[in-house]
């Protein structure tokens, strides 16, 4: 599909400047929130207005776009803004719709992140966001597969960001995804629990054809749609055999979030794997979120580059080298998303 | 390299719930913007809405809807689709087949629902039923589900133009080999948040809107929905084939949150690309169905980005005129409106417009006329920059 060259990372680990990875850091009050860094590529008069998710994807970006000239950006946000929108909200409310500032309305509009990357770097490319929940930041990869192959010289920045604020926070709790009694993510895959613990960040990546200083390849992905773990299992055991790497994944990355309602998508998975394929989480590191597929793909750059996952990632030892990796996520068990990850 | 041809419609807007209907109602010129009746904001009376006057009970009972949580701007969604797939007449087994896409985009999701949503992220301790309908995925999620669609599903959100793109990226899947075919368009319902968001920025005008017009004073909001099934042509064999999708760009403009650059950057770039990837040139457009949303603002760029582009600007006009914004909806229907163009080789009129904009000089279409047309443009602008360009060009 592509290859991968710079990327960055914000999330509750320290993965923006110093990436560090070996000693997790423990979650506050059930929340997994991401580190915000110092934020230097992005002027300040517009940073100060912006919301979290905006701040984070537009840091995140920046960083990239500081040194590199792309063709285009593609944005993967389940919610974009939604602190911000619901600010708007109650300020309706509040103000009975009386003369309310534009800010927050114009600031939580989902397609923000890449439009405020596109203005403040005079881009006239390409400018996506992809909001379909959990497989939002699966069909950014496959835009940017497709715009590379109608236009195979150009570079693309790509990426995933989602926020946790309060209001979406108590929204999804409504809804019984997020666990109610108090659990430190260290300990998220013990028992047998409802829930999960919410997370937030922001992945990007530079992408284009060429090989050349590329740390990554994405060979090949593949998104699913179903309620059924057969169903799961059958696309993703096609998916092994379409690109012909059956019992040849060295890593398994899977998107395990201690809700004992998804655990049978990831045995179902894990079954199609041979013995000796290391299975590793990550959700304990960054919480669970939408567009966390794209920390994921980050993630995996990482054990490519180092060779080496820290040990609290590792469900399962299995091959000490990694080539090839197959990331696995789902999100609320309805959205399933497969990429295929290779050394360069 | 395959064609990607339309063998499918389906539309509801303020002027008619069928193709059909919205093809009387353009030849005929006719108004679909009226007082607000179906929910309370205190904007009802105050401003011209593009309303349909259709109950969300109603919709349910029609569409067979019974699930809980499923809110307007999926039930329009649904209407559209149901209407495109049963014209282009796919089978369930095709439905459910891996290689059949479905991509819309939308700007409103759920929050349509603004009071629920006000309850349910402040006050509420039991969630409403419409806890998880409330982001923009909620939409294609339902429809997936419902028809238990297997292929790439997709939600694209680029503000005003986001139906534009879902449409645009159904025709780069089929063309890529990621679907074989891709039904895809956009939707949205009138919010209370909306109204509230486009009134903060001072662009909702009093009286029904008039696209291009000097004395232009902004932009009615509407609502509806459209999709359009998208098959390579040599899979539409003995089908009938309404367009062939031709050409298609996404462009940014750079410039500002909310406002089109003086020289229309992005508008330029979208409609130049979009010839690019059809393999025309400028004079073979013979209309465009123009953003048009009537903003001070956004008449007049597009029109210096036609310019620009076009030596002579061929004949164009907005839609907007009879149905107002209908914000992520608006490419899909819009290119609905483009396929009839071609069909029945016509064009509609722009309405209330008298008086050319100075700086431009440019005239719509103001009186329903046939005309001869091999390819129709349409354009679709967005806040955060979002500029795309669709081109149709008339079936073999």
């Amino acid at each position: 599909m592509f290859y991968i060259h710079q990327s960055s990372c914000i999330s509750h680990q320290p993965t923006f400047n110093d990436v560090d990875l070996e000693d997790l850091k423990p979650s506050e009050k059930n929340l997994v929130s991401a580190i915000e860094p110092k934020y230097e590529n992005v002027p300040l008069g517009q940073l100060r207005r912006m919301g979290r998710a905006l701040r984070m994807g537009v840091g995140t970006g920046m960083k990239l776009l500081g040194k590199h000239k792309v063709d285009g950006m593609l944005i993967g946000t389940a919610n974009g803004g939604i602190e911000d929108s619901i600010m708007f909200l109650n300020q309706i409310h509040d103000y009975e719709e009386g003369r309310l500032t534009p800010t927050s309305f114009v600031q939580s509009t989902y397609n923000a992140i890449a439009g405020m990357m596109g203005m403040i770097t005079v881009n006239h490319g390409y400018n996506a966001t992809h909001v379909h929940r959990g497989l939002a930041f699966e069909n950014v990869a496959l835009d940017a597969a497709m715009l590379l192959r109608e236009n195979p010289d150009n570079t693309y920045l790509i990426g995933g960001v989602d926020e946790i604020s309060e209001k979406n926070h108590r929204l999804v709790s409504l809804a019984g995804w997020y666990r109610n009694e108090p659990v430190s993510n260290a300990d998220l895959y013990k028992g047998d629990a409802t829930g999960t613990l919410p997370g937030e960040g922001a992945a990007m990546f530079i992408v284009n054809n060429k090989i050349e200083g590329a740390t990554a390849r994405l060979v090949d992905l593949k998104m699913v749609s179903s309620h059924n773990e057969n169903f799961v299992q059958q696309q993703l055991a096609a998916f092994l055999k379409k690109n012909n790497v059956e019992g040849k994944i060295d890593l398994f990355l899977q998107g395990e979030n201690g809700d004992n309602r998804l655990l049978k998508y990831y045995t179902a998975s894990e079954n199609l794997m041979s013995a000796d394929t290391t299975i590793a989480r990550f959700k304990h590191a960054f919480g669970e979120f939408q567009t966390v597929p794209a920390l994921a793909l980050w993630l995996s750059n990482y054990a490519l580059q180092n060779q080496k996952l820290p040990a609290h990632f590792i469900k399962r030892s299995g091959s000490a080298e990694f080539n090839r990796i197959l990331i696995y996520n789902n999100y609320q068990g309805a959205q399933h998303g497969f990429m295929l990850v290779e050394k360069v | 390299m395959s064609k990607i041809v339309v063998t499918g419609l389906g539309i509801i807007s303020p002027i008619g719930n069928s193709v059909a209907e919205n093809h009387t109602a353009l030849k005929e010129g006719r108004n679909g913007l009226s007082q607000l009746e179906l929910f309370p904001t205190r904007y009802a009376t105050l401003l011209p809405f593009g309303e349909i006057k259709i109950t969300n009970e109603d919709f349910k009972k029609q569409l067979g809807v019974t699930q809980s949580g499923v809110t307007r701007t999926t039930l329009l969604a649904l209407h559209a689709f149901q209407q495109a797939v049963a014209d282009s007449g796919l089978s369930d087994e095709q439905l459910r087949s891996d290689d059949t896409a479905l991509a819309n985009g939308n700007t409103i999701g759920g929050m349509c629902l603004s009071d629920e949503l006000y309850m349910d992220a402040n006050k509420n301790e039991v969630g409403s039923e419409y806890i998880s309908s409330y982001n923009l995925g909620s939409v294609n999620m339902y429809i997936q589900q419902r028809y238990g669609i297997n292929g790439v599903v997709n939600t694209f959100n680029t503000a005003c133009s986001s139906s534009a793109n879902a449409i645009a990226y159904g025709a780069r899947l089929i063309r890529n080999g990621f679907a074989r075919r891709a039904i895809v368009g956009g939707t949205d319902s009138l919010a209370k948040f909306t109204i509230n968001g486009f009134n903060s920025l001072n662009i909702l005008s009093g009286a029904p809107c008039k696209p291009f017009d000097a004395g232009r004073s902004g932009l009615n909001l509407g609502e509806g929905a459209a999709f359009l099934v998208l098959e390579r042509e040599e899979d539409a064999q003995g089908k009938k084939i309404y367009a062939e999708v031709s050409g298609w760009a996404n462009t940014n403009d750079a410039y500002h949150p909310s406002s089109l650059s003086d020289n229309g950057d992005g508008p330029y770039l979208a409609m130049k690309e979009a010839l690019e990837v059809a393999k025309l040139n400028p004079e073979q457009i013979g209309f465009i169905n123009a953003h048009g949303t009537a903003t001070e603002n956004n008449d007049e760029k597009e029109g210096i980005a036609m310019k620009r582009l076009f030596e002579t600007v061929p004949a164009f006009a907005s839609t907007k005129s009879n149905i107002g914004h209908t914000l992520g909806a608006a490419g899909a229907i819009e290119a609905v409106y483009c396929i009839l163009n071609l069909l029945h080789q016509e064009v509609y009129q722009s309405l209330r417009f008298e008086n050319a904009i100075e700086t431009t000089g440019l005239t719509p279409v103001t009186v329903y006329q046939k005309k001869e047309l091999q390819h129709v443009m349409s354009n679709s602008f967005g806040f955060g920059g979002n500029c795309s360009s669709l081109i149709f060009s008339k079936a073999n």
